[in-house]
């Protein structure tokens, strides 16, 4: 049906939808109202993201609407961060039953969500910076909401400090940058005329800003703290805070792209995400606690999405972002099945043969070239097609050649073309949908190269390592990762004594 | 501190019997806490199994100063239940009564009576608000009498006594350090970068990365460069230079235990799993007390506590003025001997006395209401020959399944512990590992393995491997750097996918999964190994000899009671439970067979009674099966109250129809029975209408945190004829044992039932008792903040100690309402006194359990006399 509506119409219906699921969140906190509206609730919150994923689909062109834009990225992101919010809150339904603040939380991630998405919506730079300031304050209250606990208010203080840095130093950032060019509207500000307006050494500053900025919420090293001692906050409040809330830093990058064309604080955030990228993967190997692992992979991942975004690479970040917002909330929801002891662990391993190898390695080559052959302008380019054959290989050996007899093999051949398929379509896709609007910036390929060499040199050193675990450098790696990925003492009570508490209060 | 002991100690230090000597010290500490298994193979702990030679006050009020936990009710728990009417004030009045008979005091006895009753109630009706001066003025009066009152001896670590005194955060510092170690030391979960050393056990390990260890500040680190090699020296250089009186070192070591029991617990546990380790315990006390000895050197020596005794008076005065009506200046028209009686009274009767009471007294206002249940049965009506017997687990979820099954049609049923007897080691066909299937008290003494034949067997590996390939590929792509970065993008859409199917259609989509997997692995028709097969010497024996299949067969059927009047069908029930994204899956599985499903116990069991040989020599004992009876084994499904056969033979014609029968009524007994249980399960659920499918969502559902209630509100075992409970609507509440005491001359089914199956019965009760009454410290704290740690267990937060017992949700209804209700389990025994009284001489280790108040005992005579046993 509403295919039928006009692709103006969608903006109307959409900031409807919105104004209602807020409104219910506020109705589901009243006490009076009873449990069972919040399936009426989850109802009414699933609407917004499905007219923004038609707005999506029908798309054509940007519309400006008063202080909002609507485009195929900000439509993008808002169905993204309002699907998590769905998923999540649906989540929370069986999950958080019985919870002291059980309404509080629904009536937050509702609110908190839709700050989000109105701030990836928002023209105005004014209102985005209120919606992103309500977006981390929501998240700062979902952490501290088991308030009773010493531990969890504790995290929702470093959080809010951290938050606020970031926060003021973007709210800086965009007031000098408004100032100079006299506007509010980010689609004024960004115009060739506006830019040229800026010194050379304001562009850096305000450039530095933003970056600082956005390292923060990305938990990126030395600002990683918050995001360690954030697991204390309960399963779906991480998954939305990893999967809807870090990558904001890729999100306004990618929105302010045209600032830092050329900027020389693009080499800092390349070499401080490339440092996140090191930490973050050693805090995910090093580690034996789930949860933590996943946080030692965000800080990775977000590491990785700064990197693209520092080569240029907007669109490619974006599809990251989105794909492992998804990818690390199901990990975090389904984080109580990592011990699931009805699955078989039975692993018969065998050695390989060199012909699977060889015939792996030839398939990853073929792969790789063929797909830095499809644009071998973007510079960016050699950096997919370079992991994407190392992921070949990898696959290849692990499903396939590994797989025991016929079936085992042909299920494993199965599965390995299967996800191919998926992967290259479902990037097309995206592509397709991103490229109109995303900005046009040129790839650095000195940077690809940089990050190729990188990759390899950590992997071979990663692999010497492993096989010299009682080397002194080892030994020296091994604790720094440690003590970087562990909370900070005042994040650590040895029993969650408030249980005890809640438990002389309570009891009717 | 005590110099002379000190330098006692130091000179002894030099000889060897040190070394035996702290090793001893360490074992008798080890007491205070309990070994903890992996959480994948959850097995019922009594916390304080090693304890019970000391009365449960007793161990109280030393975990209350040792580590400040309650293992008492709190008192809203108790306040709410009296709220409800569980606690009855005549109990209260009684337990009350007996108290008092034991304190001699200088004191009218109502006076006392209505100080203690009045506390007990709470009517703090009469209270007014004191005023401070006469308050100070009375309390320096009495200060001057030079009373006093036992002083607390239990001893504290230093760390704690320091945070106490000037809030310096070291213990906290200190078992931060520990959980980092010891979660790196254990890890099973094979972190790609493991800890260097692990092999040469935890103190060497440790010792060799402490030193560079950023961690730690630096002139700490200085402190840990020189250490001893050997942890016992280490631990003996520590307790040295903290200067603990050689009195106190066991004491002291217990403390230190008791601090992090989870993951003390643990190292406990692999001490006993190899040789390699069995020191593991002085090593991680070395490990402690070198860190404690580091951090607090610079504060050493540490001034003694001093107690205020003032401050002790004021809430005395503050007391009687609350709960004996007495108005602070009457204190100083008092004689010496009226103060000192009266503050001796209320010192006296303190939390922990008052909780004692009224726990007691909510005991046995259960204990008569069960009495009244039982007696107040319909009379039996004599019930025609049963189609089919069915033989179930003890576990309290059988009692409503039983109940609504032998409603559905002329069934028997009997109870009997979910391991059959059977002391086996389990082996399901593809895999390598083998699990313990009996109950932790015991060791296995067989292995029974699953096998098909070599085709089939290479053709469900080859099925296993491509399923296991998809989670190594995902471990090997995430541990490499370039492949991991990408892996998000590769994986995303499946897992949205997956997600979004989980979320909006959990029931179906969770069968799905399955279905398709079984589908796809289509594990082929099995055998067990039943006959004995040679294997080396240090190794399990495979199967069991003949006299071995007769002998189990012949005990299993009489622990069960089922020696004669046999139905042509048989079905011996295990049992097991199934939920999603759970980490506590296996806490509601059979607690007999160490956290798996019993259904593997009952199919052995079942191959054995069917076979000729055995019902022969059967035969000649007296238990003669009829040619025509035939074993089945099924598994009772807890999370949804269905039973699915796992094994059933070919029929007799007579057998046919009774199976025939069954398959008829089952659906509808499960339906029942899903019913009474979801009644109790909090939800927000529209679909009350169809039990069956709401059971399927609450297994299927990766958001459920309560997919069954398990074992809650567990309270009490009964030992006697199934006549005794039949049509008794016992609420799940009760393990019910088989047990004819006619047929017990020389006592020792009895006991058999008291060594085994009360005893694990114990043990989960006491779990869920000190899972509800220390949620933090014995419980696992919230499901909603945990998280997994090193493949074995899990912690809160952050980081935490390696949590133990059940999670919050499994014992609260929400976080303002309890569930199950903390009481110690009552056994009741159908048999006559003597037979009672025999199984106490017998049995010191049950006798000291029942005296002790880690259990209560009663008994039913074949008059129906009611007599308690505690």
């Amino acid at each position: 049906m509403f295919f039928s509506l006009d692709a103006s119409l969608f903006p109307i219906v959409f900031l409807i939808v919105l104004a209602i699921a807020a409104l219910s969140s506020i109705i589901f906190l009243n006490p009076n109202t009873p449990l069972s509206f919040i399936r009426i609730h989850i109802g009414l919150i699933a609407l917004p993201p499905i007219i923004a994923l038609m707005a999506l689909i029908s798309n054509d062109g940007g519309i400006i609407m008063g202080p909002l834009h609507f485009d195929s990225l900000s439509w993008l992101l808002a169905f993204f961060v309002l699907t998590i919010s769905l998923i999540v809150q649906r989540y929370c339904i069986h999950y958080l039953n019985g919870d002291k603040a059980y309404r509080k939380y629904f009536t937050l991630l509702t609110l908190t969500t839709i700050a989000d998405s109105v701030a990836w919506l928002s023209n105005d730079l004014r209102l985005l910076l209120v919606c992103w300031g309500a977006t981390l304050f929501g998240l700062t209250l979902l952490i501290g909401l088991k308030k009773e606990w010493q531990v969890a208010r504790n995290a929702a203080k470093i959080c809010g400090c951290l938050f606020a840095l970031s926060w003021g130093l973007l709210t800086l950032a965009i007031v000098w940058l408004t100032e100079v060019t006299n506007h509010w509207q980010l689609t004024d500000v960004l115009t060739a005329s506006s830019m040229a307006q800026l010194d050379s050494w304001e562009q850096t500053s305000i450039s530095l800003l933003f970056v600082v900025a956005v390292v923060i919420p990305a938990a990126q090293w030395p600002f990683q703290r918050w995001l360690l001692d954030s697991v204390v906050a309960p399963t779906p409040i991480s998954a939305v805070m990893h999967a809807g809330i870090v990558n904001a830093g890729g999100i306004i990058l990618t929105l302010f792209a045209p600032l830092f064309a050329g900027s020389s604080v693009q080499i800092l955030l390349f070499a401080f995400s490339s440092i996140s990228v090191l930490i973050g993967t050693g805090i995910m190997l090093v580690q034996v606690d789930y949860k933590r692992q996943l946080v030692g992979s965000t800080i990775a991942q977000m590491g990785f999405m700064l990197i693209q975004c520092a080569l240029g690479a907007y669109v490619a970040a974006i599809i990251h972002a989105v794909l492992h917002g998804l990818f690390k909330s199901t990990l975090f929801l389904q984080a109580g099945s990592v011990l699931d002891h009805s699955q078989s662990t039975v692993y018969t391993k065998k050695t390989l043969p060199f012909k699977w190898i060889f015939t792996g390695s030839i398939l990853a080559l073929l792969v790789g070239i063929g797909y830095w052959l499809t644009s071998p302008e973007e510079g960016y380019q050699l950096v997919s097609a370079f992991m994407l054959g190392w992921c070949v290989f990898l696959a290849w050996v692990q499903l396939v050649a590994f797989g025991l007899g016929k079936v085992g093999r042909i299920f494993g051949l199965f599965v390995f073309v299967g996800g191919g398929i998926i992967y290259f379509y479902i990037h097309h896709l995206l592509h397709n949908a991103l490229y109109e609007t995303m900005p046009k910036v040129q790839t650095s390929t000195i940077g690809a190269i940089l990050i190729i060499f990188i990759l390899l040199l950590v992997s071979i050193i990663g692999l010497w390592l492993t096989r010299n675990r009682l080397s002194k450098l080892y030994t020296m790696i091994y604790l720094w990762l440690v003590r970087l990925g562990e909370p900070h003492e005042e994040g650590i009570e040895s029993h969650p004594s408030y249980l005890k508490q809640i438990l002389s209060q309570g009891g009717k | 501190m005590n110099t002379t002991v000190v330098k006692e100690l130091n000179i002894e230090g030099n000889g060897s019997t040190l070394d035996f000597h702290i090793h001893d010290l360490v074992e008798s500490a080890s007491k205070v806490i309990v070994p903890l298994g992996p959480i994948t193979n959850f097995a019922a702990r009594n916390p304080w199994a090693s304890l019970e030679d000391q009365p449960f006050e007793q161990v109280a009020r030393r975990l209350k100063e040792t580590s400040n936990v309650d293992i008492y009710p709190s008192d809203a728990v108790l306040k709410s239940a009296w709220k409800k009417g569980n606690i009855k004030q005549e109990f209260v009045e009684l337990k009350l009564q007996q108290w008092l008979d034991l304190q001699s005091l200088n004191l009218p006895r109502d006076v006392a009576f209505q100080f203690c009753q009045v506390a007990l109630l709470q009517n703090e009706t009469s209270f007014e608000s004191l005023s401070s001066t006469d308050l100070e003025s009375v309390v320096k009066e009495i200060s001057q009498y030079q009373l006093s009152f036992p002083k607390k001896t239990n001893v504290q670590t230093y760390s704690e006594r320091l945070e106490r005194m000037n809030g310096k955060q070291l213990n906290q510092l200190l078992n931060g350090q520990m959980i980092k170690w010891s979660k790196l030391y254990l890890d099973e979960s094979q972190a790609a970068w493991s800890m260097p050393n692990r092999e040469k056990g935890f103190y060497e390990a440790w010792r060799q990365l402490v030193s560079n260890d950023p961690a730690i500040n630096r002139t700490v680190r200085k402190e840990l460069k020189e250490l001893p090699m050997q942890a016992d020296q280490a631990l003996m250089a520590a307790l040295l230079g903290l200067q603990i009186p050689y009195l106190e070192v066991q004491q002291y070591l217990e403390a230190h235990l008791l601090a992090l029991p989870g993951w003390a617990g643990m190292m406990l546990w692999r001490s006993q799993q190899s040789n390699k380790e069995e020191n593991l315990v002085t090593e991680y006390l070395a490990v402690r007390l070198s860190l404690e000895y580091a951090f607090i050197k610079g504060y050493l020596p540490l001034p003694q506590l001093e107690e205020d005794e003032e401050e002790l008076f004021r809430l005395l005065v503050v007391a009687w003025a609350k709960w004996g009506n007495m108005p602070t200046n009457s204190w100083l028209s008092l004689t010496f001997e009226e103060v000192e009686a009266r503050l001796t009274l209320a010192h006296r009767f303190d939390q922990i006395v008052r909780n004692r009471i009224l726990l007691e007294a909510w005991e046995q206002t259960y204990e008569v209401q069960l009495k009244k249940t039982i007696g107040s049965r319909a009379s039996l009506e004599q019930d025609k020959a049963p189609m089919a017997q069915f033989a179930f687990c003890i576990d309290v979820r059988s009692e409503p399944f039983r109940r609504k099954l032998e409603e559905a049609g002329p069934f028997e049923t009997f109870g009997t512990a979910g391991f059959f007897g059977l002391p086996i080691e389990t082996c399901e066909l593809g895999q390598k590992h083998s699990h313990p299937s009996l109950p932790i008290l015991f060791k296995p003494q067989f292995k029974v393995n699953e096998t098909a034949s070599a085709m089939e067997l290479k053709n469900y590996q080859e099925r296993q491997q491509s399923v296991n390939l998809l989670n190594y590929s995902f471990k090997t792509m995430k541990q490499s750097l370039p492949s991991s970065l990408l892996l998000p993008e590769i994986t995303g859409p499946w897992y949205s996918l997956q997600t979004i199917a989980r979320s909006f259609f959990p029931r179906s989509t969770g069968m799905l999964i399955r279905k398709l997997r079984k589908n796809w692995l289509r594990k082929p028709s099995t055998e067990l190994t039943l006959q004995q097969e040679q294997t080396n010497k240090d190794e399990l024996p495979i199967g069991f000899s003949k006299e071995e299949r007769v002998f189990y067969a012949r005990q299993a059927l009489r622990m069960m009671g089922l020696t004669e009047h046999f139905a042509p069908l048989v079905v011996i029930c295990g049992h097991g439970s199934h939920s999603t994204n759970n980490p506590y899956a296996s806490a509601l599985d059979c607690g007999a067979c160490g956290g798996a499903s019993s259904g593997f116990n009952a199919r052995v069991l079942a191959t054995l009674c069917n076979m000729p040989e055995v019902r022969k020599a059967l035969g000649e004992e007296g238990i003669s099966i009829p040619h025509d009876t035939v074993f089945a084994a099924a598994e009772h499904l807890t999370t949804s109250d269905e039973l699915q056969w796992i094994y059933v033979p070919n029929l007799s014609s007579e057998a046919k129809e009774a199976f025939d029968f069954i398959q008829n009524k089952l659906s509808k007994v499960s339906e029942q029975a899903v019913a009474e249980r979801l009644l109790k399960l909090p939800g927000i659920e529209g679909n009350r209408k169809n039990p069956k499918a709401h059971a399927q969502r609450l297994g299927e559902d990766w958001s459920e945190v309560r997919p069954e209630w398990g074992l809650a509100r567990n309270a009490t075992f009964i030992i006697g004829n199934r006549e005794l409970t039949k049509d008794c609507h016992l609420d799940g509440r009760a393990f019910l044992h088989n047990y004819d005491w006619r047929k017990d001359n020389n006592g020792s089914i009895l006991e058999n039932i008291i060594a085994g199956p009360v005893t694990v019965a114990q043990w989960i009760n006491l779990q869920y008792y000190a899972s509800t009454v220390a949620p933090h410290y014995y419980g696992s704290g919230n499901k909603t903040t945990q998280t997994v740690t090193a493949g074995i267990g899990v912690m809160q937060g952050n980081a935490s100690d390696l949590l133990s017992g059940l999670p919050w949700q499994s014992v609260m209804q929400s976080d303002q309402e309890i569930y199950h209700e903390p009481l110690r389990l009552l056994v009741v025994i159908e048999a006559p006194t003597e037979y009672v009284q025999r199984i106490l001489d017998k049995n010191q280790a049950f006798h000291q359990k029942v005296k002790n108040g880690w259990i209560r005992l009663a008994s039913i005579d074949s008059e129906g006399y009611w007599e308690s046993w505690t």
